[in-house]
């Protein structure tokens, strides 16, 4: 099951910047991030290519880190492809908590990344609607 | 049972006869100091134990304006230890000691040990700070006088603390409350279960006030029993009062101080079982006698004997100090009342401080918590969730809403002297 990173991260300078030094530092590769804050803390999402060595390495450095599912499906570069997708979860009672997205190679598509943590039902939703899922290693190396 | 049962169990009356002799001598041996000799140039022997209210107080601005020497009832010769506060601001407080009130420290200290169920056989290491500080020393020398083999280690360095534990077979230790807790994260970082691979059985905790709750906490942590105990410096140090077996407040040795409960506004004395300022004569000191002297600790005498069989009474655990009291926004608050909500609740964690600031003529109380690396679940859902939850639980603990924000951890000051949690950052 492919998993991105979720980061616990202090609102202040230098915080988000002492994360990506580590990732550097390892020559691990981000793909994609999302961060959301609450005042004075938020957490940060990352999807990266090697996100175990990435944990491993973070907790090292007493970072505040753990492992999310995620599932991270692909869609077309067009006006349109993330409305359907979502109207198509939603019609399944599927609620998505987090996502983001970033545009492939080809720029001709995106991949959608869907934090599925808490619904394990969402794997099967997907392949109902003929969702193009992404295999695990696509997801970390595209 | 009993380190000296003679004296441990003996009738409350006799108790009190042995007090009125040994505070008349006081009192007398106090007279040969230039403070007492003008304070109680109009006492004279007292008829019974109930006249010491007639006798004036002594305050912490008394021993600072003694400075160095007002306090000392014999010649300088005599003298063989000086401890001191740690004087920030003005003079600090300096307490002396002959031989023999050294001895009777120790023995007060072995007496504390023995009652929590420490022996000679034992293997003590001693995590506080030596030096001027009295709770390294203190404890030392009652350990020796128990018999135990001791481990002068000193604060800090975990790493340490737990390789001389694990190799000499430590089984009691002297430790501060907080940094119990960040030594037994230590080892668990280094794969240490102290259940099972280290041969502790006691703690002495004390030196910082702490609750029932985070006492029970290092119990469950460690599995063994941990005592509470209270002490100061102006009084000797460690060992005034200790916690039996019975684990239900601190037995006070009536044959070294006498105790009274005042109203810290009226100086009024309270009856036992109600809480107020601690007064202590320490009437079994040579150096330096302090007559009546206000702690400034709140506490109260619980009144019912004690099934361990020693007759000496006990104190509560002290609730705070009122010099420690905060008042936010005219709310009296004890920094105790917000360790205790904050130990209540299992997923957050037990490092934190308190902040207080002032914004628009209104106090402002905020709490920052190290993050719970193990109950982390990885959304911010549920953070705020936890955030709103210690917030409804300092409001209705304390009377005041309070904000909470989680930290990094291990950003918060290492506590491994006396933990500062509080921090008042308003224009004095
Ligand atoms: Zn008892």
């Amino acid at each position: 099951m492919p998993f991105h990173l979720s980061v616990f991260l202090e609102n202040k300078p230098g915080r988000l910047e002492k994360i990506m030094k580590v990732l550097s530092e390892h020559k691990i590769n981000l793909s994609a991030m999302s961060l959301a804050s609450a005042g004075n803390f938020g957490v940060v999402k990352l999807l990266v290519d090697d996100p175990q060595k990435a944990f491993d390495e973070l907790k090292k450095q007493k970072i505040t880190v753990t492992k999310r599912k995620i599932a991270a499906v692909v869609i077309g570069n067009v006006p349109g492809a993330f409305y359907d997708l979502l109207r198509k979860l939603s019609d399944r009672g599927t609620n998505i908590e987090d996502c983001y997205g970033f545009l492939l190679n080809d720029g001709k598509t995106a991949a959608i990344v869907l934090e599925i943590e808490n619904q394990p039902e969402a794997e099967k939703v997907l392949k109902d609607i003929d969702a193009n899922v992404l295999d695990e290693d696509k997801i970390y190396n595209y | 049972m009993f380190w000296q049962k003679e004296i441990e169990t003996a009738p409350h009356s006799e108790i009190q006869k042995l007090q009125l002799r040994m505070l008349n001598d006081t009192i007398e041996r106090a007279k040969k100091s230039k403070f007492y000799s003008k304070k109680l140039q109009n006492v004279n022997q007292l008829k019974n134990i109930e006249q010491i209210q007639e006798l004036p107080f002594t305050t912490k601005e008394d021993l600072r304006g003694g400075f160095p020497y007002d306090f000392l009832a014999v010649d300088l010769g005599e003298v063989v230890r000086l401890h001191s506060s740690s004087g920030t601001t003005g003079n600090p407080t300096v307490v002396y000691h002959t031989a023999q009130d050294l001895q009777s420290w120790a023995n007060i200290s072995a007496r504390c040990m023995y009652a929590a169920g420490a022996r000679k056989n034992d293997i003590f290491q001693n995590t506080m700070g030596y030096g001027l500080f009295t709770g390294g020393l203190g404890f030392h020398y009652g350990a020796e006088r128990l018999g135990m083999m001791t481990i002068p280690i000193g604060p800090g360095n975990s790493k340490r603390q737990t390789w001389f534990m694990q190799n000499f077979g430590t089984t009691t230790v002297h430790i501060l409350p907080s940094y119990a807790v960040r030594l037994y994260h230590s080892m668990k970082e280094d794969g240490i279960d102290p259940k099972k691979d280290l041969k502790l059985k006691i703690f002495f905790i004390g030196a910082e006030p702490h609750t029932e709750e985070l006492r029970r906490e290092i119990q469950e942590l460690y599995g063994l029993k941990a005592f509470n105990s209270y002490g100061l410096s102006e009084i000797s140090g460690p060992g005034v009062a200790f916690e039996c077996g019975e684990q239900d407040g601190m037995h006070i040795w009536e044959d070294f101080v006498i105790p009274e409960i005042i109203d810290p506004d009226t100086l009024e004395v309270l009856p036992d079982g109600q809480e107020g300022e601690l007064v202590l004569t320490a009437i079994n000191r040579r150096a330096m006698p302090v007559i009546r002297y206000r702690t400034r600790d709140l506490t109260k005498i619980l009144p019912s004997p004690c099934a361990c069989g020693r007759t000496h009474r006990k104190i509560a655990r002290i609730k705070g100090r009122t010099d420690d009291m905060m008042i936010i926004n005219g709310v009296n608050i004890f920094p105790i009342q917000i360790e205790k909500t904050i130990m209540n609740i299992p997923e957050a964690s037990k490092n934190y401080i308190i902040e207080i600031a002032e914004k628009n003529y209104m106090d402002k109380l905020s709490v920052k918590i190290e993050i719970n690396d193990e109950a982390f679940d990885g959304t911010l859902e549920d953070l705020e969730k936890l955030k709103h939850k210690i917030e409804t639980e300092l409001k209705s603990e304390t009377g005041v809403s309070p904000i909470v924000s989680f930290v990094d951890q291990g950003t918060l000051p290492a506590a491994e002297g006396k933990a500062k949690r509080v921090y008042d950052l308003r224009k004095k």
